[in-house]
């Protein structure tokens, strides 16, 4: 993911040493450790490693890259989104609606769309202009969108999509199913739009230093409501691969799917605290996540437990990022000191 | 601090200022009339007037403390002020964002150092004003072979070595930051220069580099207003020398005319005078 480009020595200066490059490590960790849980599950089971549970994985895993891919622009802007799950349950049950009005699909879709970014833009606004805490503001809309789903279907179960839109969850491209073209597409759309376009860069730094950003003549507030509503978006397509491949919708669907994206996120390297992320930090993530839940599932273990497990890498993945960028400050010390006391009796065994 | 509060120098522009300003067959380039910042209770900057022309240099002096920044910082769009004018060309500005000084050719190195800690040396030096070409020919896309080439021609410009351009700039020393936050203002064509401090993290040589560099972009018509503690640099290559007293101008002068002495009497006693009969006072 990084290059390093010949003559990118200036002045003769030399290398820090490779020692000190941790940022690109993130996504090989994480491949390894994807790899290694691939053949211990294998082991356990010979059925995991079939192209067939390969692909089923992926397809379980696209609505969540493909969200995801929205939560790390927004954590890397030094925000969060807990509304990502009652967006997607509203902005379905709202598609869902106007098609058993009998609505041409295509004008739904745009409806559809446009309601996605409208409602992540309203929670951009909340965080730019109300300067609300983003856990706030969007622990509120998460109550309030997933209120409005509720409010929108009365508790009906939709089912019975055109059959346009049940190919873009249940169809296939040379043998591949959609839903896993669309999430690969989308991950090379958000790795150009994050590293390689002025609204990535600008995402990153009001993330790392909201003054120096501003004070470089970014229009912060712009890009804050723009990154909210590139997560409303995100969530949409999402949202349409959900409701495609299970051809229906409920206003309780989507329920604890911020816990998923943003685990996925940070598992991936991406840095609470805003500034940085990894595009394929968070793709691997989020593969990780589903394989796990899929072996889980494979060897019977009750959703409850999954839960649990969830929990706890979340917990072990962010230590191991904060270990990494040394934020632990009595690890620091503990490391410090035993070095001193290293070299104080490297120097004693040379006096003597 | 008494004679500063007596003294109605801060309040009213000199009369030969004035003058200037208004026989000349141009306005001058900037002038702030009456400016006034308050940190809630505490009034930082209270009716400062200053004019700048085209290209000469004006240090801003003062203890710390005395609003330096502050006033700069209303100047390039950093903060509102409470009350004042600030003309352009005689024109009458107000800028709402940092982004408005800049597009109307304000550019300013901040004393905190404007970097951001996660980005690599290219994206900072280009954050806000990125090389870009189009995708297919229609979408924005960053330029970064032409960023990382135009960086290390501007590195090498100030002489200073970053060991590789794509790290994030947090691993860099002071002096290697606030050399790339100064190289920043040379991406554009600016008008006025703001720099406050430009010259406090750096060593000998890098310092000779910008103060050269400062002095040739007055040469070539910029103005150049620039905070510094340091009176040697101030003398060296200062027109006119500001100073700031809690919040009030205590008086401008003309490098030309005054001892360093008389004017660091100015700094610590807020005596606006350059006569010596009158500072020993
Ligand atoms: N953001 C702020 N909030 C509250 N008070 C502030 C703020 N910034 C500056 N001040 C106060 O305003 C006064 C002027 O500060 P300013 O930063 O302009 O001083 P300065 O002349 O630049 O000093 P220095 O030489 O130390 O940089 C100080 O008393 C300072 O405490
Ligand atoms: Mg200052």
């Amino acid at each position: 993911m990084t290059e390093t480009i010949a003559g990118d020595t200036v002045g003769g200066a030399k290398l820090i040493g490779t020692a000190d490059r941790r940022f690109p490590l993130d996504g090989l960790g994480l491949t390894l450790v994807i790899v290694a849980l691939g053949v211990i599950f294998t082991l356990i089971n010979p059925r995991f490693a079939s192209v067939d549970n390969f692909l089923n994985i992926l397809t379980q895993a696209s609505t969540y890259i493909i969200v995801a891919m929205g939560m790390t622009f927004v954590i890397a802007k030094a925000g969060i989104d807990l509304s990502v799950g009652s967006m997607l349950a509203l902005v379905t049950c709202v598609f869902f609606g106007f098609i058993d009005d009998g609505m041409a699909w295509g004008l739904a879709l745009v409806i559809m769309f446009a309601l996605g970014a409208l409602l992540g833009a309203f929670n951009g606004i909340l965080v730019a202009f109300l300067a609300v805490p983003a856990l706030i503001a969007t622990l509120g809309t998460m109550v309030a969108y997933r209120g409005l789903a509720l409010l929108h279907s009365s508790g009906k179960l939709y089912y019975g999509l055109p059959l346009e839109i049940v190919w873009l969850g249940q169809g296939h491209i040379f043998g591949i199913p959609v839903p896993v073209v669309i999430a690969a597409v989308f991950v090379a759309f958000s790795w150009w739009l994050f590293n390689r376009t002025p609204f990535g860069v600008h995402c990153r730094a009001v993330g790392g230093n909201r003054e120096a950003a501003r004070l470089s003549g970014i229009r912060v507030s712009r890009i804050e409501v723009l990154v909210y509503t590139f997560s409303g978006i995100c969530v949409t397509i999402g949202g349409l691969i959900w409701m495609a491949r299970i051809d229906g919708t409920q206003a309780t669907f989507g329920t604890a799917m911020e816990i998923h994206v943003i685990a996925a996120t940070i598992i991936g390297g991406t840095s609470l605290f805003g500034g940085r992320g990894t595009i394929y930090g968070t793709l691997a993530g989020a593969i990780l996540l589903t394989m796990l839940n899929n072996a889980l599932v494979i060897a019977g273990v009750e959703f409850f437990w999954q839960l649990v497990a969830i929990g706890v890498i979340v917990v072990i993945a962010v230590t191991v990022n904060n270990i990494r960028e040394n934020r632990i400050t009595w690890l620091e010390t503990l490391r410090v000191r035993r070095n001193q006391a290293r070299n104080r009796s490297v120097a004693r065994g040379s006096i003597a | 601090m008494s004679v500063a509060q007596d003294h109605p120098a801060s309040e009213v522009p000199s009369s030969g200022e004035r003058g200037r300003s208004q026989e000349g067959e141009e306005p001058p380039l900037l002038s702030v009339v009456g400016l006034e910042k308050s940190y809630g209770g505490l009034k930082a900057i209270d009716g400062v007037s200053l004019t700048i022309e085209k290209g000469e240099i004006v240090a801003l002096v003062g203890d710390n403390g005395a609003g330096k920044s502050t006033l700069i910082k209303t100047i390039c769009g950093a903060l509102r002020p409470d009350a004042g004018d600030i003309f352009l060309r005689g024109k009458p500005v107000d800028f709402g964002s940092p982004k408005d000084a800049t597009d109307a050719g304000i550019e300013t190195v901040h004393q905190s150092l404007g970097l951001v800690d996660t980005l690599t040396v290219p994206e900072n030096v280009f954050l806000g004003r990125e090389e870009t070409t189009r995708l297919f020919g229609l979408f924005p896309q960053l330029d970064l072979g032409k960023m990382r080439a135009e960086t290390r021609k501007l590195l090498e410009r100030f002489g200073i070595s970053v060991p590789t351009l794509n790290e994030p700039v947090f691993r860099l020393s002071g002096g290697q930051r606030q050399t790339i936050a100064i190289s920043r203002l040379l991406l554009s064509e600016p008008s006025l220069l703001i720099m406050d401090e430009p010259m406090a993290a750096l060593g000998v040589d890098e310092g000779r580099r910008v103060l050269d560099l400062v002095v040739n972009l007055r040469d070539e018509g910029i103005a150049v207003l620039m905070i510094s503690h340091n009176l040697e640099h101030v003398f060296q290559i200062a027109d006119r020398i500001a100073v700031l007293k809690n919040g009030k101008l205590v008086g401008v002068v003309s490098t030309s005319d005054v001892s360093r002495e008389s004017v660091v009497g100015m700094i610590t006693m807020g005596v606006a005078s350059i006569d010596p009969k009158r500072t020993d006072r």
